[in-house]
C-alpha cells in the first residue's frame, strides 16, 4: 500500500487518531461575538474532518485570559464557560467523520495589541515591547502569574467539557509561556527568571494545573519552537532540554514544533514558510526534538504533498505531518490520496494569501480555493453534476478566473469550450511565475490543466475568441474572463507608446515575460507596491541589472503579505537593489542614448533626475472590455449580476429564465484589476449553479 | 447371407469391445486409489445423465437435439440390434422398433454431420470429422438389414454384392460404435462419460429430487500421509477417477470458448489441457491433437510418459508450468462442460507438486506465499496493521464482546486503500441497519485462498487452522464478508477441516435487510449500471440473485452484459493469477471491461475486491467501478438520529 506510513494510526495519550497529518493550530479569524465559534468556523473544520484529516488543532492562539485579547485575530475566547456549547457543536461536527480536534490555548503576553476593545495591559515577564505588533506592556506580577496560571486550567476544562479532544498549550510565537523561557525576554531575578528552571516555572505551573483539571483522559501537548534564530534567544540546544524538562514530567501527552521563533518580520517569514523555502526547511529542528522527549512530535511548515509527507513519516524524522496549508487549499487531500486521486490534489503553492490575511485580521481565505472556510455559504469543494438543462459553456480567457468557471462548469456536467489567446494557459499568473523563487505560484495553473484535461473541457490555445465567432458558437452561457493589460498611458508624461520603439517605458509583464530584454541599469516605478513590482525588481537583479525600485507609497512591496516581503527584501538587498520611497514617477524623457526619469518627492515636490537605460512602470491593470462591450448588447442578461444573489452564493436568478440568446457574465481583472481569489471566487459563485 | 454373418460380425464387434474396456480400465486403474460408491453411483447414473448432464447439454439446443436423437437412437438400435440380429429374435413389435431407433439415429447423424460442415474453431476436427459418417453408417446400415426382417423386403432378396456392400457398413459402423468406445475414438466419450458420471469425484455436484447440488471446494490434501504424493507430478498421480474424467471430455471445445486466459492469448486452452491428460495415461506425443492449441505454443513438440513428470524439470514434458499458472480458476470451463470435467481440480492438483514439491510459483508468487507464512496476509504488511483504516470507526471486536449476531469477516482489503472504502460503506449499512457485528480485528488472517490457489496447501492449511481456532472461540450466528473469495473458503473449504459456519457474502445480506425493512434507499440518480459477476460468488456460490435484487431496490435497472450470470467472464483476479502473471496479447480485465463498454453503462456494480481491483486497474475505461456496497452506502436514508455515527466518509 502507498502512503502506509501516513494511514497509521496513531496514540496520542489514551486518544487514537485515525492518520498521521494535522491541521495544525492557525488563527481563523472567524470566531466572532466575543470570540464564539460560529457556524462558519464550524464548517470549516468539519470539512477537513470529511476530506479525511486525521487530527485538527483549531484557534490558534486562543485566549484563556481578559487581558490577553480576542478581538484583534477573531481568535476563540476560552476564558468564559459561554464557550462551552460552542465547543460541542464543533466536536460533534468533526467526529460525525472520524476525525479528532483539540484547541491551541494561549496568553499571548506582549504579543498583541492594547489600543482597541478593553484597552488592556499587555502582560510579560519584563516588560519588553514586542516589534512585530509594535506593542508595549508591563511586568506581569506575581498575583497575574497565578491568576493565568488558573486561567490555563479552566480554558482546558471548557475545551473538555465542550467535547473537545484536547488542547495544545502554544509556547511558541513568543505567547507568554516561551516569553519566560527566553532569556531575550525575561530579564527577571525572582523565582520567574534567571535560572533554567526559573524561567521554566510558569510554563510547568500551567502544565500542572492544566493536567490536574482535566485528568489523564484528555489530551495535553505543548507547542514550542525548536531555534528561535536569534543570537540572544533559545537555541536547539536550548530547546531540546527545555522538551525534555517538560517530557519527564509525563504530564504531556504531545509535542508540535515549529522551526524558527517570530517576533520580528524576518524569523516571521520562517514560520510559514513561503514559496521560496525548500520543502519541509526546519524538519531537522522537530526531529531533534523527537530524539529527547519520548511522545510523539508533530510538525508542520511547507509539508504539502503526500509522497513528502510519506517520506518524512517513513523516515520516522517526526510522528505526525501538519499540513495546514495544504488542507487550506483542498480540505478532501486525504481523501484524493485514499481514492487513488492524488493527481486531483489541489496542492498549496505557498502564495501565503491565508496567512497574510490573517496578519492584517482577515479572514483565512486560500488563493486559489474559494470555497474554502465559506463552506457554511454553500460554496462547494466537491461540484455536483447539475440536475438541470445541459448548456453550452464558452468562457474567454484562460487565466485564472476563466479557468475556475471552465474547470466549475464542466463539473457541472456542461459542455465547456476555453478561449485562450496565449500559447498556455494561466494568464497572470503565467507572468508572476517567472520571478526568481516564485515559480511554485504555476502550481495553481498547473492544477487546472489537469483538471480541465481530466474534465474534457475543450481548451483552444492561440485562439482570440471575438464576437462573430462567439455568437456563432450558439452558447448558453458566455463567461468573460479576458483580464486586462499593463495601465501605462495613464500618465502621458511617462512616455509611454503602443509601439515599442516609440515608447519610453516598458511593463513590469514584459520584463518577466521576457518580452523585452532587461536593462542594464534599470529604475522600477512601482506606484502598486504589490508583487509585480518587486518581481520585476527582483527579476532584472538576478538577469544583472543595476536596479532601483522606486514607489510613491510607503515602502516598495508595502503591500505585499508580511510573511512574504521578508523574502523578497532578502533578495532585493542581496543584490544590492535600491529602495526609494516617497517618490512619484514625473515624466521620463530621452537623452541621447539614455532615458532620464524625474522623480518628484511626494511630500515635498522636490524633484531629482535618474539616469538609466530602462524604466520599468507597474502601475497595475487596466481591464480589456472590448469584447465585453462587443456582447453586452445581444446577452439576454445584458452581461448584469443579480448582486443580491451573487453576495449570498446564490443561483443567478437569470439561469432559470427562458430566452433567446445567451447568458453574460464577465469576472476577474476584466471588469476591476483585483486578485487571483477575487477571480476565481467570482467564477465559482456564479457558476457552481449553471 | 446376413442372417449368418450378421450375428458374428456384432458378436465379434463386442467381444473387441469387451477387449478395450479391459485395456480403459486398466488405464485408469494406473491412476491412484480414491474412495468411490461405486454401486450407489451407477444406480445414480441415469438422473445424473438424463436430468444434471442434459441440464447442461441443452444450453446448446442444437446440440441438444442432436444428442437426443443420435444417442437416444443409438442406444435402443444398439440394444435391439442385439436381440433381433445378435440372438435372432426379430418376433412381434422388436424389428419395427429397430427400424425406429436406427431412422431416428440417422436423423440425428444428420445433424451431426451438417455441424461438421464449417465447423466453430472449438471443436476438434480429425477423427471427430469422421463420426457423422459413422454414425449415418451404422443407423443406415441396421436400417437396411432390418428391413427382410420385418418382411419389407423378402429374405432371399439377398444380392449378394448389395449385402457385402451392407455388411461393411454394418461393421464399420459397429466397428466404431462398440469397439471404438472402448478402445479409443470419438465414441469412447460414451463409455468412458457415462462411467464418469457414476463415479465422478464430486458426487455433491449432481442434483437430488431435493434441489440443485453444488460442488466447487478444492479438497485437501493429507498433509499426515508420508505416501500421499504432494499434488500431482506424473499422470499416475492422478486419482483413478480422475483419470476417467479427462477420457469423457467430447473435444467439444465450450471450455475453450468461455476460457478467460485463452481468450487472452496466454498458454492455456482447457481442452488441449485435458486431452494433454489423456496422451498422459498412455504416453506420447501430443500431434494427434487436432483442435486449437495452447496460445504460442505449437501441437506437436509435447511429449507424455505415463510415469515421467508431466511438467519437465528442464525442457519440455506434456505441458509448460505456465500453462497451469494462466488459470484463474474461474471455473468458467466447469460450468460449460457437457461432460462435468473438473479442470481446475486438476489443474490446482498439479500446481501443488510446482510449489510444495519443487518451489517454483512463478513471478511473484514465491514472495506472496512468504508473506503469507510471515506475516499472515499476503501483501507482507504488519500483521497488527489490519484495523488501521477503521481507526476511526471505532469497530466493536468479538473479543470484548464473545457473542454476537454477525461476525464481519475483512479480509486482506483491509490493507487496500481502494477495498476500505467498500469496507467503510458495508460497515455504515450495517451501522443503518442496526446490525448486531463484530470483526476479529487483528486476530484475523488471510483466508488461505490465494495459497491454495497457487498450490500451497501447507500454508492454506496452517491458515485455515488457525483461523478456524480463533472462530471457534466465539458465538455468532452467521459471518459476513464483502470479499467472495474468503465467502468461499470460509463457506465451501473450511468445513473439511473442522469448521462449519454459515456465511453470507455481504450482497446476500444486504438484500436479507432491505427484504426485512431494515434499510431505506433514496432513488438512483446516477446513470446506466451494469453488474459483473464475481466467480467465486456466482459460479463457485451460486449467487446470482442477490446482488441483482439489491441493485432493483436502490432503484437500478442492470444492463446485464452478454456473458453473465453463471456465463460471467472472470475479471482475471482469481486462483493468484495477477502473481503469477503469465503474460498474453492481451489482458483479461480489459477485455471484461470491453465487455461494460459493449452495454454502454457508466458504472459497473462488483461485489469482490479482486474484481474491484482489476477492473478499476483498466486504462481508458469508459465505466466506473463501484462495489455494491458503497451504491448501498450512498443511497442510504437514515434516520437523523444515526447520522452521527454512520457519517464517516473518508
Amino acid at each position: 500500500m502507498a502512503f502506509e506510513a501516513i494511514f497509521q494510526p496513531i496514540e496520542i495519550g489514551k486518544l487514537t487518531v485515525r492518520n498521521r497529518v494535522v491541521s495544525t493550530a492557525h488563527a481563523e479569524v472567524h470566531a466572532t461575538d466575543g470570540g464564539m465559534t460560529t457556524e462558519r468556523y464550524v464548517r470549516y473544520y468539519e470539512e477537513k474532518a470529511k476530506g479525511g484529516c486525521g487530527l485538527c488543532i483549531c484557534g490558534g492562539s486562543s485566549v484563556v485570559s481578559i487581558d490577553s485579547p480576542q478581538g484583534w485575530w477573531s481568535s476563540v475566547n476560552l476564558s468564559t464557560d459561554r464557550i462551552i456549547p460552542h465547543f460541542q457543536n464543533l466536536a460533534d461536527a468533526v467526529h460525525r467523520h472520524g476525525g479528532k480536534i483539540m484547541i491551541q490555548i494561549t496568553h499571548m503576553g506582549r504579543r498583541s495589541r492594547w489600543d482597541g476593545f478593553d484597552w488592556p495591559t499587555l502582560l510579560s515577564p519584563s516588560g519588553i515591547r514586542e516589534p512585530v505588533h509594535r506593542s508595549t506592556c508591563k511586568t506581569i506580577e506575581e498575583e497575574e502569574i497565578w491568576r493565568v496560571i488558573g486561567d490555563f486550567a479552566q480554558a482546558a476544562r471548557r475545551a473538555k467539557e465542550g467535547g473537545l479532544d484536547g488542547v495544545e498549550l502554544s509556547a511558541v510565537h513568543q505567547h507568554l509561556i516561551d516569553q519566560f523561557w527566553s532569556p531575550r525576554v525575561n530579564k527577571r531575578t525572582d523565582q520567574w527568571g534567571g535560572s533554567f528552571e526559573n524561567r521554566m516555572r510558569f510554563g510547568m505551573e500551567v502544565l500542572k494545573a492544566v493536567r490536574a483539571e482535566v485528568g489523564d483522559d484528555f489530551v495535553v501537548g505543548m507547542r514550542i519552537c525548536g531555534d528561535e534564530f536569534h543570537p540572544d534567544g533559545l537555541n536547539q540546544d536550548d530547546m531540546k532540554q527545555i522538551a525534555a524538562y517538560y517530557d519527564a514530567t509525563g504530564k504531556v501527552d504531545f509535542f508540535g514544533v515549529v522551526g524558527s521563533g517570530c517576533d520580528t518580520h524576518n524569523t516571521l517569514a520562517n514560520v510559514i514558510p513561503n514559496m521560496s523555502y525548500p520543502p519541509e526547511p526546519f524538519l531537522h529542528l522537530a526531529a531533534g526534538i523527537k530524539e529527547v522527549v519520548s511522545v510523539p512530535v508533530i510538525h508542520a511548515q511547507n509539508i504539502k504533498d503526500p509522497n513528502q509527507a510519506q517520506r518524512i513519516l517513513e523516515g520516522g524524522y517526526v510522528d505526525l505531518v501538519g499540513m495546514t496549508r495544504a488542507h487550506i487549499a483542498d480540505p478532501h487531500i486525504i481523501a484524493k490520496i485514499k481514492m487513488n486521486q492524488v493527481d486531483q490534489i489541489k496542492q498549496c503553492v505557498g502564495a501565503n494569501y491565508c496567512i497574510d490575511r490573517q496578519y492584517q485580521g482577515l479572514d483565512v481565505l486560500c488563493i486559489q480555493n474559494a470555497a474554502t472556510s465559506r463552506e457554511y455559504m454553500g460554496l462547494p469543494h466537491i461540484i455536483e453534476k447539475s440536475d438541470g438543462p445541459s448548456r453550452k459553456v464558452v468562457v474567454v480567457g484562460g487565466g485564472p478566473g476563466g479557468m475556475e468557471a471552465a474547470r466549475v462548469a464542466a463539473e457541472r456536467g456542461h459542455d465547456v469550450v476555453l478561449y485562450e489567446g496565449g500559447p498556455e494557459l494561466g494568464g497572470q499568473i503565467t507572468i508572476a511565475a517567472q520571478a526568481p523563487q516564485r515559480d511554485q505560484i504555476a502550481g495553481i495553473t498547473r492544477w487546472y490543466q489537469l483538471e480541465l484535461a481530466r474534465l474534457k473541457v475543450d481548451v483552444r490555445l492561440n485562439t482570440r475568441a471575438d464576437a462573430a465567432e462567439l455568437n456563432a458558437l450558439q452558447a448558453d452561457v458566455v463567461v468573460l474572463a479576458t483580464g486586462g493589460q499593463p495601465f501605462l498611458d495613464q500618465t502621458p508624461e511617462w512616455g509611454y507608446s503602443p509601439v515599442a520603439e516609440d515608447s519610453l517605458v516598458v511593463s513590469s509583464w514584459d520584463i518577466l515575460n521576457g518580452k523585452v530584454a532587461p536593462g542594464n541599469n534599470v529604475l522600477i516605478y512601482d506606484t502598486i507596491c504589490e508583487f509585480a513590482g518587486v518581481s520585476a525588481a527582483d527579476f532584472l537583479a538576478d538577469k544583472g541589472a543595476r536596479v532601483e525600485i522606486v514607489t510613491d507609497d510607503i515602502k516598495p512591496g508595502a503591500a505585499v503579505g508580511g510573511t512574504t516581503f521578508p523574502t523578497y527584501y532578502r533578495s532585493l538587498y542581496e543584490k544590492e537593489v535600491i529602495m526609494t520611497s516617497d517618490m512619484m514617477l514625473h515624466k521620463v524623457y530621452r537623452e541621447g542614448d539614455q532615458l532620464v526619469a524625474v522623480l518628484e518627492n511626494e511630500y515635498t515636490g522636490q524633484q531629482e533626475e535618474r539616469v538609466v537605460d530602462q524604466v520599468v512602470v507597474e502601475n497595475g491593470v487596466r481591464p480589456d472590455e472590448t469584447l465585453y462591450y462587443a456582447l453586452k448588447e445581444q446577452a439576454r442578461n445584458h452581461g448584469q449580476l443579480d448582486l443580491e444573489a451573487l453576495y449570498a452564493a446564490q443561483a443567478q436568478p437569470c439561469l432559470s429564465s427562458e430566452g433567446e440568446g445567451y447568458l453574460l457574465f464577465r469576472l476577474g481583472d476584466c471588469t476591476a484589476p483585483r486578485n487571483i481569489h477575487a477571480a476565481i471566487y467570482d467564477a465559482l459563485r456564479i457558476c457552481k449553479d449553471l | 447371407m446376413l442372417e449368418t454373418l450378421l450375428p458374428i460380425v456384432i458378436l465379434a464387434s463386442l467381444a473387441l469391445a469387451g477387449l478395450g474396456a479391459w485395456r480403459r480400465i486398466s488405464l485408469w486403474r494406473q491412476g491412484r486409489a480414491a474412495p468411490v460408491a461405486l454401486f450407489k453411483g451407477l444406480m445414480a447414473l441415469p438422473r445424473r445423465y438424463l436430468v444434471d448432464l442434459h441440464h447442461i447439454v441443452e444450453r446448446d439446443r442444437y446440440i441438444s437435439h442432436t444428442h437426443v436423437a443420435t444417442a437416444g437412437g443409438f442406444v435402443a438400435a444398439a440394444v435391439l440390434t442385439l436381440v433381433v440380429h445378435g440372438l435372432g429374435l426379430a418376433g412381434g413389435v422388436l424389428g419395427w422398433l429397430l427400424l425406429l431407433a436406427s431412422a431416428v439415429m440417422f436423423a440425428g447423424s444428420i445433424l451431426v454431420a451438417k455441424r461438421r460442415i464449417n465447423p466453430p474453431a472449438r471443436l476438434s476436427k480429425g477423427p471427430w470429422m469422421r463420426l457423422p459418417k459413422s454414425l449415418m453408417a451404422f443407423s443406415a446400415g441396421v436400417f437396411l438389414v432390418t428391413l427382410p426382417t420385418v418382411g419389407v423386403l423378402p429374405p432371399d432378396a439377398g444380392y449378394w454384392l448389395l449385402g457385402l456392400v451392407l455388411l461393411a457398413v454394418v461393421s464399420g459402423g459397429l466397428a466404431e460404435m462398440f469397439f471404438g468406445m472402448t478402445w479409443g475414438g470419438p465414441m469412447k466419450h460414451a463409455f468412458a462419460g457415462a462411467l464418469h458420471l457414476a463415479f465422478h469425484r464430486r458426487p455433491e455436484r449432481f442434483s437430488t429430487p431435493a434441489g440443485a447440488g453444488r460442488s466447487t471446494g478444492l479438497k485437501a490434501l493429507n498433509l499426515d500421509d508420508d505416501k500421499a504424493p504432494l499434488g500431482v507430478e506424473k499422470p499416475t498421480d492422478f486419482t483413478w477417477n480422475q483419470r476417467l474424467g479427462f477420457d469423457a471430455c467430447v473435444q467439444c471445445g465450450r471450455c475453450e470458448a468461455v476460457c478467460p486466459a485463452f481468450a487472452a492469448g496466454q498458454p492455456l486452452n482447457p481442452k488441449k489441457l485435458i486431452q494433454d491428460m489423456v496422451v498422459g495415461m498412455v504416453g506420447g506425443s501430443d500431434a494427434g491433437y487436432t483442435g486449437s492449441p495452447y496460445p504460442g505454443k505449437a501441437v506437436g513438440e509435447h511429449h507424455g510418459d505415463p510415469h515421467g513428470p508431466i511438467v519437465a524439470r528442464e525442457g519440455q514434458a506434456l505441458l509448460d508450468a505456465e500453462t497451469l499458472w494462466s488459470c484463474t480458476t474461474c471455473r468458467a470451463c466447469v460450468e460449460e462442460c457437457p461432460m462435468m470435467i473438473e479442470h481446475v481440480d486438476a489443474i490446482v492438483d498439479m500446481r501443488r507438486h510446482l510449489t510444495l514439491e519443487r518451489g517454483q510459483t512463478p513471478n511473484k508468487g514465491a514472495e506472496v506465499l512468504e508473506n503469507l507464512i510471515a506475516t499472515d496476509n499476503p501483501g507482507g504488511f504488519d500483521p497488527d496493521s489490519r484495523l488501521h483504516w477503521a481507526a476511526d470507526l471505532n469497530l466493536p471486536n468479538i473479543a470484548d464482546l464473545g457473542q454476537v449476531d454477525v461476525l464481519l469477516w475483512l479480509g486482506d482489503g483491509v490493507f487496500d486503500m481502494r477495498n476500505q472504502r467498500t469496507l467503510r460503506a458495508f460497515v455504515k449499512v450495517l451501522r443503518a441497519a442496526g446490525v448486531d457485528f463484530a470483526v476479529l480485528g487483528n486476530a484475523e488472517r488471510d483466508s488461505g485462498d490465494v495459497a491454495r490457489r497457487l498450490g500451497d496447501e501447507a500454508t492454506f492449511q496452517a491458515l485455515a487452522k488457525r483461523n478456524i481456532a480463533t472462530l471457534n472461540q466465539y458465538q455468532f450466528l452467521r459471518i459476513v464478508t464483502c470479499d467472495p473469495h474468503s465467502f468461499h473458503v470460509l463457506n465451501n473449504e473450511y468445513g473439511e477441516l473442522g469448521g462449519n459456519y454459515h456465511v453470507n457474502h455481504h450482497s446476500t445480506f444486504i438484500a436479507e435487510l432491505y427484504r426485512e425493512g431494515r434499510l431505506a434507499f433514496k432513488p438512483w440518480k446516477g446513470g446506466s449500471v451494469t453488474y459483473h459477476d464475481p466467480c467465486y460468488l456466482g459460479r463457485y456460490n451460486g449467487e446470482y440473485d442477490a446482488p441483482r435484487d439489491v441493485l432493483k431496490a436502490l432503484g437500478i435497472e442492470v444492463r446485464e452484459m452478454q456473458r453473465s450470470g453463471y456465463r460471467s467472464r472472470c475479471c482475471g483476479g482469481g486462483g493468484g493469477a495477477p502473481i503469477t502473471d503469465i503474460p498474453g496479447k492481451q489482458r483479461i480485465p480489459d477485455m471484461r471491461m470491453q465487455d461494460v463498454g459493449d452495454t454502454g453503462a457508466d458504472l459497473v456494480a462488483v461485489g469482490c475486491p479482486q474484481c474491484t481491483a482489476m477492473l478499476e486497474g483498466v486504462v481508458d475505461a469508459t465505466a466506473e467501478v463501484r462495489d455494491i456496497a458503497e451504491l448501498v452506502a450512498d443511497a442510504l436514508v437514515t434516520s437523523p438520529a444515526r447520522v452521527q455515527a454512520e457519517e464517516v466518509t473518508a
